[in-house]
This record gives C-alpha cells, sequence and structure tokens, in this order.
C-alpha cells in the first residue's frame, strides 16, 4: 500500500468535488437542506385541528358542550355552520377536518335523563389522522358525560359534586412518556432524519463520484495504471467518507440547535456509530457502482435500494415491532433499522455503548462486508 | 529483428453476442510507431484495450513485452511500463483540475520521484507548448490541447509503450498535424513504442506500420509500400465534359470511381500510370472528351477499398431521378447576404456571403468554433440573424424550412424503429399524402440500397446504412436544398465513397444544391466550391482547384522526401532556411518554391530521395488557417 497514491487520489477527488458546483451542492447542501425540509414537513402531531359547529340546539347545555372543544388546545374552531350541506363543503374544501352537529333538542333530553346523541363528520383522506381526531372528540365527549353525571348525581343525591365526581371515576390514569415526555413527534423525528439521510446521501455520492469515472472514460486512468485495488478504494471513498462525517455532524448539530432535541447520551459513541454507519452507507454506493455503467443507472439503483428500506423498513414511520415478519425481516436485513436504534438510544434514551453495541458490531460487519463485496467485485480488467 | 513489443496471435474478443475482434494476429516492435487503421466499429479500441491490460479478452495470445496478458497478475505486472490514453476528446482527464494539476496527479498516480516529475513535467509542456496554459482549468481548453494534455500524462512516467486510441478525432486539421508533428518527435527522441489508432485513412502516412482493420479483423498490415503493393495500381484523374455519362462508362469497368468536384478520379488496378491512363482516356472518349488528364500512385484508401470488395461490393445506390431534374442550372439556390450572428460581446459569425447554384455541391470548411454551424442554423431558418439576410430557392429564410432538408451529424434517426418506419415517420412529419407517402418510401429505400432491410430496426445497419437512410430520410419531401452537417463522421471508407456516389446523382442528375460541412479534408474534396471560415468570417471562396493553385504559389509545391536518411534530413533542411517540415512515419513532407534547390540539398545530403507530391485540401486549410492564426496574433 503507497500511500502517496492514495493521498493523491484522495486530494484529486477532493478538488473535484470542491470545484463542480453540482457535486459541491450534492455534498453539503442536499443534506442540510433535507434536513430542514422533512423536519419541517413531515410532522405526526395531531394539533389544533380546524373544526366547525353547528348547533341546532341553541341551549345553554349546547354551548357548554360546545365550548368543551373550543377551548381545547387540540382544536382551532373555525365558526358555526349553518346546516350539514355547509360542513360538507367545509370538510370537501379543506377548511376543517371535522364538524360536531348537535341536533335538536339536545339540552331537553339532557335536563330529561335521556341520552343525546351528538354526530362527529371526519375528513377520513389521512386515516391516521382521523383516528387520532376521534380519539380526541371521543375523549372530551367523555369527560363532559362523565362531568353531566356527576352534576346530576349531585342534584340528586346531596352529596359534594367533588365526591360524585370522583366516584364516577374511581380510576383515573395518570400518564407520564419517558424519554419523549411532551410526545413531540419532531424529537423522535430528526433524530431518525439524520439516519435517513445519512442512508441516502453518502451512497449517491460515491456511486456518482465513481460511475462518472467510469462513464467518461478516466477510470482507465486507474485500470491502466499499476495502483493496487485496495489503493485506489482507499483514496477513491477516504473523501466521501470524511464528507458524510461533517454531515453527520452537521446534522445532528440542526437536530439539537434547530429543532431543540434533546441529546442524553454519550456523544462519542455517537460520533463512532455515525462513523462506521456513514462507512457503511457509503459501501452500499461502493457495490452500487461497480455493478452500473452510467450515473442515471447509478442513481435510480440507489434511490430504490436506499431510499425505500430507509423510509418504510427503519423505524421511521412505522416502528419495526409493529411490521408483518416479512417487512421485519427486511428491516433486519438493512443497516438502517440499527442506526435507527443507535441515534434514538443515544439521543432520547441516553443510552450508550453497554445498550447499544449490538446495533453497532452488526453495522460494523455490514460494513466490512460491502467493502469486501466493492473490492471483489471491482475490477481492473473488466470483461466489457 | 528488433525485440517485440507486442505480439498477438489469433487474438479475439466478444462483447455477449457480438465478436468484435476475430482473429487478429499482429507484431508490433521496439522503437515503432504502429497505426492501426479502421472506421468506428473495427475491433481497434478492444485491441487497444487488452494490449494496455484494462480488458479481458476470449481467445489467442496476446504477449506485451513478453508477458503472456491472460492473466489479471501478469497484466498488471506491466502495466508500470505502458501508458494508455483512451478514446474520448480529453474524456479521461479531471476537467476540473488545471492543466498543472492533471498532469501532478498523473505523476502521483504512478508514484514519479517530485524531481523527475517536475523536470519531465516542465519538458513535456514546453514541447506541447502548454506551459503558458499551466493554470487553466483543463475543461476550458481546445479540442487539440485537450489531447496534446492527455499525451503529457500519458508520458509524465516515461513508459516504454504507449497506447493511443483515437487521439486526433475530433481534432480540427491544424491541430490534428500538431499533434502528430509533437508525436513523432517524443517516439523518435524518447525510443517509445506506440500503437495509435485512427479513423482517418490520410493519417496512414504517419505510421512505420499499420494494420488496416475492419469488422473486428485485420484486412492487411506491414510498411505503407507493402500495403500499397497488395493491390497495386493507379489513380487517374480527369475533368470530363459530360461527367454523368464518362462516370458510368468508367463505372462500368472499375470499381472505383469518384466525382471530385468538376473531376473523376478511378482507380485502375494493374497497370502503370501511363497504361492507366490510356485505358480511362479510351472510356472517357467514347463518352464525350475530358481535359487535364493526370495521374498517380493509389493511396492507401484506394487499396483498403479495394480490399474491402472482395467481402463488400460497392453498393450502387441507382439512378436518383425521382426529383424531377432541374430546368436551369445556373439560378442560384442558396443565398447567404452579409449574414452576422452576436451572442452578447462575441461574434460569432460576421458578414457572411455566398451563393450555391442548383446541382452544386458546397463544402463550407472550418476548425471547431468558426462558424460553420451557426451559419447553417440561420440558413435553416433555426437561428434568426442579427443583421443580414438569405434566400434559399428565392424564398427568404425566415419562411423556408418546408423547403430544405437537413442531415445533422448524428444522423436523427429513431433507432427503436424499422427502417421503413422511420422513412414513414419523416414523410409523416413533412405531411405528405398517403399515396405520395408510399411513392417516396420506395424511392428512399431504392435509393439508400436498402430495399431488402425495410423491416430491419435502425440500430442493426452499420453505419454506412444508417448514414444513406438519414439522407433518404432528409429528402422524402423533395427538398430543392440539403444541408449535411458532418455527415461522414465514423463511416467506412466503402460507406463513404457510396454515400458520396448517392450526393453526386443528386446534385447532377436532380440539380439538388447541396451545402456540406466536414472535418474529413478528403471530403472537401469532392465539392464544388468551397468556404473556408475562420473566426466567423469567410477568408477563402473558390473552387478546390483554385484553392491549391493559390496555395502552390504563396508557399510552394509540395514535396516528400523518403529514403533511409530521410529523418536526418530534417535538421539539413531547417538550417538551408526550408521550414514546415512534417514527419510522415519515415518520410519528411515540406512546402517548397525552390524545387531544384531542394534536390541540390539532397544529392549533397544522400541517401534520400526527393519526389512532387499533389497537394492535398488538408494542406490548403492548415497552411492556410495557421497563416490567419499567426496574422490574428495567437
Amino acid at each position: 500500500m503507497k500511500m502517496q497514491r492514495v493521498q493523491a487520489l484522495a486530494w484529486k477527488e477532493w478538488r473535484e468535488i470542491v470545484r463542480d458546483r453540482l457535486f459541491f451542492a450534492l455534498a453539503f447542501v442536499v443534506p442540510a437542506l433535507l434536513m430542514v425540509l422533512f423536519g419541517y414537513g413531515l410532522s405526526f402531531d395531531v394539533e389544533n385541528v380546524p373544526f366547525a359547529l353547528i348547533d341546532h340546539d341553541r341551549t345553554a347545555q349546547s354551548r357548554d358542550y360546545g365550548y368543551r372543544f373550543i377551548g381545547s388546545r387540540y382544536f382551532d374552531f373555525k365558526g358555526y355552520a349553518a346546516n350539514e350541506a355547509d360542513a360538507y363543503d367545509l370538510i370537501a374544501g379543506g377548511e376543517v377536518r371535522a364538524v360536531l352537529v348537535i341536533p335538536p333538542g339536545f339540552g331537553r333530553d339532557l335536563a330529561q335523563g335521556r341520552p343525546a346523541q351528538v354526530q362527529t363528520l371526519i375528513d377520513g383522506t389521512f386515516p391516521n389522522r382521523a383516528l387520532t381526531i376521534r380519539g380526541y372528540v371521543g375523549a372530551i365527549n367523555a369527560e363532559r358525560s362523565l362531568d353531566s353525571a356527576a352534576n346530576y348525581l349531585a342534584a340528586r343525591s346531596g352529596l359534594p359534586y367533588a365526591d360524585v365526581r370522583a366516584r364516577l371515576q374511581p380510576v383515573t390514569l395518570e400518564v407520564r412518556y419517558l424519554f419523549n415526555e411532551a410526545v413531540l413527534s419532531i424529537w423522535s423525528l430528526a433524530p431518525k432524519l439524520i439516519m435517513l439521510i445519512l442512508m441516502i446521501s453518502p451512497p449517491f455520492l460515491t456511486a456518482l463520484g465513481v460511475v462518472r469515472e467510469k462513464e467518461n472514460g478516466s477510470i482507465f486512468n486507474i485500470y491502466a495504471s499499476d495502483i493496487s485495488r485496495g489503493e485506489f478504494l482507499l483514496g477513491k471513498l477516504a473523501p466521501y467518507v470524511a464528507i458524510s462525517c461533517v454531515n453527520s455532524l452537521l446534522l445532528w448539530l440542526m437536530a439539537v440547535g434547530l429543532y431543540r432535541v434533546p441529546f442524553k447520551g454519550d456523544f462519542a459513541f455517537f460520533a463512532l456509530a455515525s462513523v462506521v454507519y456513514v462507512a457503511c452507507t457509503t459501501g452500499v454506493g461502493l457495490v452500487v457502482s461497480v455493478l452500473v455503467r452510467t450515473q442515471i443507472a447509478a442513481m435510480i439503483v440507489t434511490m430504490v435500494i436506499t431510499l425505500i428500506p430507509a423510509v418504510l423498513y427503519s423505524g421511521l414511520i412505522i416502528p419495526v415491532t409493529s411490521l408483518s415478519d416479512a417487512a421485519s425481516f427486511v428491516a433486519h436485513a438493512m443497516p438502517a433499522m440499527y442506526y435507527a436504534d443507535i441515534v434514538v438510544g443515544c439521543f432520547l434514551k441516553g443510552a450508550g455503548v453497554a445498550e447499544l453495541w449490538r446495533p453497532l458490531l452488526v453495522l460494523a460487519l455490514y460494513a466490512c462486508a460491502l467493502f469486501a463485496a466493492g473490492y471483489a467485485l471491482f475490477s481492473k480488467r473488466p470483461a466489457s | 529483428m528488433d525485440a517485440l513489443v507486442i505480439r498477438a496471435d489469433g487474438f479475439g474478443k466478444r462483447y455477449g453476442k457480438r465478436q468484435a475482434v476475430s482473429d487478429v494476429s499482429l507484431a508490433v516492435r521496439k522503437g515503432e510507431l504502429f497505426g492501426l487503421i479502421g472506421p468506428d466499429g473495427a475491433g481497434k479500441s478492444s485491441l487497444m484495450k487488452a494490449v494496455a491490460g484494462v480488458l479481458r479478452y476470449d481467445s489467442g495470445t496476446l504477449e506485451v513485452f513478453g508477458t503472456d496478458m491472460a492473466r489479471d497478475a501478469a497484466a498488471e505486472s506491466v502495466k508500470a511500463r505502458i501508458g494508455l490514453m483512451p478514446q474520448g476528446l480529453g474524456q479521461n482527464l479531471y476537467g476540473d483540475l488545471s492543466v498543472e494539476e492533471n498532469v501532478d496527479f498523473f505523476a502521483k498516480l504512478r508514484l514519479v520521484p517530485d524531481a523527475q516529475a517536475r523536470a519531465r513535467k516542465e519538458k513535456l509542456l514546453g514541447v506541447t507548448r502548454l506551459a503558458d496554459f499551466r493554470a487553466r482549468p483543463m475543461k476550458q481548453l481546445s479540442g487539440g490541447m485537450k489531447q496534446k494534455l492527455g499525451l503529457v500524462c500519458t508520458l509524465i512516467h516515461a513508459p516504454e509503450l504507449i497506447v493511443l486510441d483515437e487521439p486526433t478525432t475530433g481534432v480540427d486539421p491544424v491541430s490534428r498535424r500538431d499533434f502528430w508533428q509533437i508525436l513523432a518527435e517524443l517516439v523518435a527522441e524518447q525510443g517509445l513504442s506506440a500503437l495509435v489508432s485512427t479513423a482517418y485513412m490520410d493519417e496512414a502516412s504517419r505510421f512505420a506500420r499499420m494494420a488496416l482493420m475492419h469488422e473486428g479483423r485485420v484486412l492487411a498490415q506491414g510498411q505503407p509500400h507493402e500495403i500499397l503493393a497488395l493491390r497495386a495500381g493507379s489513380v487517374v484523374s480527369c475533368v470530363p465534359q459530360e461527367q454523368v455519362r464518362a462516370r458510368a462508362a468508367l463505372a462500368a469497368n472499375y470499381a472505383q470511381v469518384e466525382a471530385l468536384g468538376p473531376c473523376l478520379r478511378v482507380f485502375v488496378p494493374g497497370l502503370a500510370r501511363e497504361a492507366a491512363e490510356s485505358a480511362v482516356a479510351r472510356l472517357v472518349d467514347a463518352a464525350g472528351s475530358a481535359t487535364a488528364y493526370d495521374s498517380g500512385e493509389a493511396e492507401l484508401e484506394d487499396v483498403f477499398v479495394a480490399l474491402l470488395a472482395g467481402s463488400l461490393a460497392p453498393t450502387d445506390a441507382g439512378e436518383a431521378a425521382a426529383v424531377p431534374a432541374a430546368p436551369g442550372k445556373a439560378s442560384p439556390a442558396i443565398e447567404a447576404i452579409s449574414l452576422a450572428r452576436r451572442f452578447g460581446d462575441f461574434v460569432a459569425v460576421s458578414d457572411v456571403s455566398f451563393t450555391v447554384r442548383e446541382g452544386e455541391i458546397f463544402g463550407l470548411l472550418g476548425a471547431n468554433g468558426a462558424g460553420k454551424t451557426t451559419a447553417i442554423k440561420m440558413l435553416t431558418g433555426i437561428l434568426p440573424p442579427s443583421s443580414g439576410g438569405g434566400r434559399i430557392a428565392g424564398v427568404d429564410i425566415a419562411r423556408v424550412k418546408s423547403r430544405i432538408g437537413y442531415m445533422s451529424q448524428a444522423f436523427s434517426l429513431y433507432l427503436d424503429l424499422t427502417v421503413s418506419e422511420n422513412i414513414r415517420l419523416y414523410a409523416g412529419l413533412y405531411g405528405l399524402s398517403r399515396a405520395e407517402r408510399a411513392a417516396r418510401l420506395d424511392w428512399v429505400l431504392e435509393m439508400a440500397g436498402l430495399q431488402t432491410l425495410a423491416d430491419t430496426l435502425a440500430a442493426e445497419l452499420p453505419m454506412g446504412q444508417r448514414q444513406r437512410l438519414a439522407l433518404g430520410c432528409a429528402l422524402v419531401h423533395r427538398p430543392r436544398v440539403l444541408f449535411l452537417d458532418e455527415p461522414t463522421s465514423g463511416v467506412d471508407p466503402v460507406g463513404r465513397r457510396a454515400f458520396w456516389d448517392v450526393l453526386f446523382k443528386l446534385s447532377r442528375v436532380d440539380g439538388v444544391a447541396l451545402l456540406v460541412t466536414t472535418h474529413y479534408m478528403s471530403e472537401a474534396e469532392h465539392c464544388d466550391h468551397l468556404a473556408l471560415m475562420f473566426a466567423g468570417r469567410i477568408v477563402a471562396d473558390a473552387t478546390p482547384q483554385a484553392m491549391k493553385v493559390a496555395l502552390e504559389h504563396d508557399l510552394g509545391a509540395l514535396y516528400e522526401i523518403s529514403g533511409e536518411k530521410a529523418l536526418a534530413f530534417a535538421p539539413v533542411l531547417a538550417a538551408a532556411g526550408l521550414g514546415g517540415v512534417s514527419v510522415h512515419g519515415r518520410s519528411l513532407h515540406v512546402l517548397c518554391r525552390d524545387g531544384a534547390r531542394l534536390a541540390a540539398l539532397a544529392s549533397e545530403h544522400g541517401g534520400v530521395r526527393v519526389r512532387a507530391r499533389v497537394l492535398t485540401m488538408e494542406d490548403v486549410f492548415v497552411e492556410r488557417v495557421r497563416a490567419l492564426e499567426k496574422e490574428a496574433g495567437r
């Protein structure tokens, strides 16, 4: 191994990346941009749901019922609608996502102890969001029902209201969320975005960087010289690994600084794991690059084998434990899931090497396997 | 016998089902400039890559420096002694790095010690006159400079063998000559062996020995005179009064008849010059008379075509009679009147005027960036001129599209469609009626000699046939004017000749006006009239013959100096103040006004023969452009 050659190659590569504006942007601007776009765009929080009310009753009871929703932080009151036809238009036009319809006689029925019915219209186009809204409506409604029952019983029994209320709900649920106390989705999302972006960017850069040489013929300079395969791969890939390491630091800073995600774990461990992960994903790019001939093919193949697994089979959107057996198998076969465990552990759970050495080991083995495959497949004397 | 650097025996290479090279045997000796000559797809690149150890092969043996290249490890062991410059204009260099950074990278890649690398770099940059551009990014160099930089990078580790794959393709004639000159000097000075390929037949004289390749096989190899001896014969040219009839009479007897402007050029195999001349005269006189008889020895391209003729009969394109013949030949078909085009501050074309008459083949020559393409774009109505104007068949150029045919360099065919589908598509695009479409389909198939291939995919046609199909598509709407932009790139000599036969008939029989741009200077000879463009202006506008006469008047006649001491004669010439010497293989070419003095010098020196040579259009082009460049202070 002649370090002079490795150095010359790495230096040449570095200068090309820095001077090619498109490549420079791809290397340093795109990852940060993705972090911003995904971070602000991909929120799973359902808050301030715009909603409207149709109050056919117009009694003190119905107004009180309505105010339960108007006052909630989960709902954003947009006004009263006149009838169901208007309500339908409002939902269809996207101005509100839910409409509560209080029927005539609502106040009277409640006063007479008869069950009253309230209709809720919810925009079902996004099932997850619809179910969440349904949950909010149900919880507020249950609260209101209990209060109402407590009022009645207190009046009838002469017991103090608070006692009756407590007896009606003998067990109250006290929830404390661990690791993400405010259950802010960005806290969980931002660390996983680091995983996603470092899954996409390094293979793209690497595959394009190597295939570009194949496409324009400068790879023949390598083929025709007496540089060894190891020297070539080391010199060619080192700049890409280095760039991606810088990017992982940048993304960490964005998660902590921009999205205010607490970092509770061991930074040294996180850094080490990130280097291993980046080496691993660079290896993915290397394997792609030895198998394809054109930059277009490199982009499509990289896209398919990195983006899709990293989004669907890594726990980014759906927890891996909730996946079907087949999907779970795919998830375990991909490096993304292991790094997702590491980042979430490091950021939110304060975990370190003691808890996370296993996924790190898997990533390291993965990286070794990819580089070995790249080394074996790369030929300085191809058959065509 | 000299030591062998490369020895191939029964070498073969296939890509999937396609046999790219088969049964090639050749030997390259130490210190020799060996040429591989052949059109695209002849198998040159595959052979060269295998020699450089960057491509596996399938059959036969290949030894480089006596090492069998069959195994990867063996190939690896000789790479330090080889330099490879792959095909493509500067493609293997790094566009974002400067000239100097490119050279430095190659030096480090090859582990050249710093001091040596520095000395070699300075010397090579000096020889190639790139030293002043060392800080310029490679992508901003001209084509010729890129190729010279490629050569510097290939030589920086002082290899014993260099493999250069089509180093002059796409480079203008002036830069091409420059490149050959530098290469010849370096090869001689450093005792290099070189394997160099080219698609230009007229570059064959640059090689000491060569192999002619076609479709994966070697047709002939040896020294130029050995190859010429394979099909001995003479070339006769004359200017007949009735060119079409005379051509038909000659073509009935000889396989190789070419129309060059008003002349006919015939290759007469097996006869010496005088006998050939009288044989031709007998045939021509029977079809009207002729003047200006001239004869000479056959050239390599004649022999190449003759060698191919056995396997590949030259396609007779048939009489192109479907386009109605022009009534009056003298009326102008294309007129450019003070055409000018500016892009911002840059003047691409300025004050260009010329006239092309019906039935005339007009050639527009010029280096890359001289303004040829911009001029054509304005004349075809694609690009509005900044000032000036023009007429095509009497109609202003702003409204001409339906009257012209245009055939681009890339042939603009749909490769996934069949031959007849391509023709129908173009007929549809030009809005031909159903009946007319069927008639034109038949006409194009016949004209292009593709009747039996109507249902073949365009992608499966060889380049020559593909090119005639593209021509047919450009002619499907019976245009009176046809523009051809570098129409014969990458086509083999046989295909190229067949193509020019078709063009000849189009112009002479059907009266179509043709405007051709080409960078093959040998093709400029086919034109009736030439305009030479330089820096956006037309600097010469005359017949090829007149241009040659003018050059001879200004700079003298062309002489070839051969013999075993020919190369040692160059310094003698320089001392005598006879500059402009160029090295061609083992002989020299020199332009000289005083033939007697040259002969005296030669007999004084001894061991050399002096022979007058016919000036080529390339000589004219190169000398004129060099003078203009000097004048422009570049």
